[in-house]
């Protein structure tokens, strides 16, 4: 077999992997084009109480004092500074059921989760997980803890 | 190199088994794999997405033409490149300290460790297998 014809059947099968994607999955695509997954892949139909924030949302929710705000980062990054009176929920694979246990709020209570920043994921994932316990109120704040804190917004530490 | 034609015979059905298995667990729930590839925060959204769109199919029409012995030279090839990516990849992601699941087989994916470097290693040196033979076959 020369090398010209194996090139030709990687780019063949390049292509209909390609048109096999795309085409049998257009109505993703078209959600996609419509900012529906921007911050996460979350679809709306699979987890309708699910909706993402930003800061000057996340500041309301904080100021009425009904939301709940749920840290999805590791213990320690809790520890050395979060969103004033935030819960630690940190979301680990294998591990988040046992953190879980701590979560004592009434399903309809409104939960801002929140992680490190738009580039994080823990939060959306940890969303989806309150989303199949139940919980009916699920707001992710995307911009989290970097955008908080820039804000200057209020925060708390343990060394105080 | 192993040059015995019944032991590549057996490599080409048990990688393109694998490959196809994982390949429709992932087309069935798009999403759930894109969210798997963002989680290794190294690729953009759009390129999560498209990622999640595309990559299975290359599995699956891999795997089937492994398994059925057509263009199984091209398809070893792109096999071998998909599984060197991966390696690459969990080795960043060790290497980062990332608690990922590698989204490798959908929902039954676990945690990213050595075990899972050790797994793709040796799908690779399969792979590889199947390539030089039918390289030698071929000449």
């Amino acid at each position: 077999m020369t090398k010209g014809k194996l090139v030709t059947q990687i780019f063949v099968l390049g292509i209909l992997s390609i048109i096999l994607g795309l085409g049998l999955n257009f109505s993703l695509v078209r959600r996609y084009l419509q900012d529906e997954f921007s911050h996460g892949f979350v679809s709306e139909e699979d987890y309708p109480n699910i909706t993402f924030i930003t800061l000057p949302e996340a500041e309301d929710l904080f100021l009425q004092g009904e939301a709940a705000f749920i840290d999805s980062r590791t213990f320690d990054k809790f520890r050395s500074g979060r969103i004033l009176g935030a819960v630690n929920i940190p979301f680990e694979e294998d591990h988040t059921e046992d953190s879980l246990k701590s979560l004592t709020f009434p399903l309809d209570k409104t939960l801002v989760i929140y992680c490190d920043g738009s580039d994080c994921q823990s939060s959306v994932l940890l969303a989806k997980v309150l989303h199949d316990r139940g919980f009916v109120s699920l707001k992710v704040f995307f911009g989290g803890w970097e955008e908080w804190l820039q804000e200057g917004l209020p925060i708390e530490d343990d060394s105080e | 190199m192993i040059q015995n034609k019944q032991i590549i015979l057996a490599f080409r059905f048990l990688i393109g088994a694998v490959f196809i298995w994982s390949g429709i667990i992932k087309i069935i729930d798009p999403l759930l794999f894109a969210q798997d590839v963002a989680n290794y925060r190294i690729f953009p959204q759009s390129l999560s997405f498209l990622i999640a769109l595309i990559l299975p199919w290359i599995e699956v029409s891999c795997g089937l033409l492994l398994v059925l012995g057509i263009w199984s030279r091209a398809a070893a090839l792109m096999i071998s490149g998909l599984l060197g990516a991966f390696l690459i990849l969990l080795v960043i992601t060790l290497f980062r300290g990332i608690d990922v699941t590698c989204g490798c087989f959908g929902a039954l994916s676990h945690t990213v460790d050595y075990r899972l470097l050790l797994l793709d290693s040796g799908l690779l040196f399969l792979s590889l297998n199947i390539f030089f033979y039918q390289r030698r076959a071929a000449s």
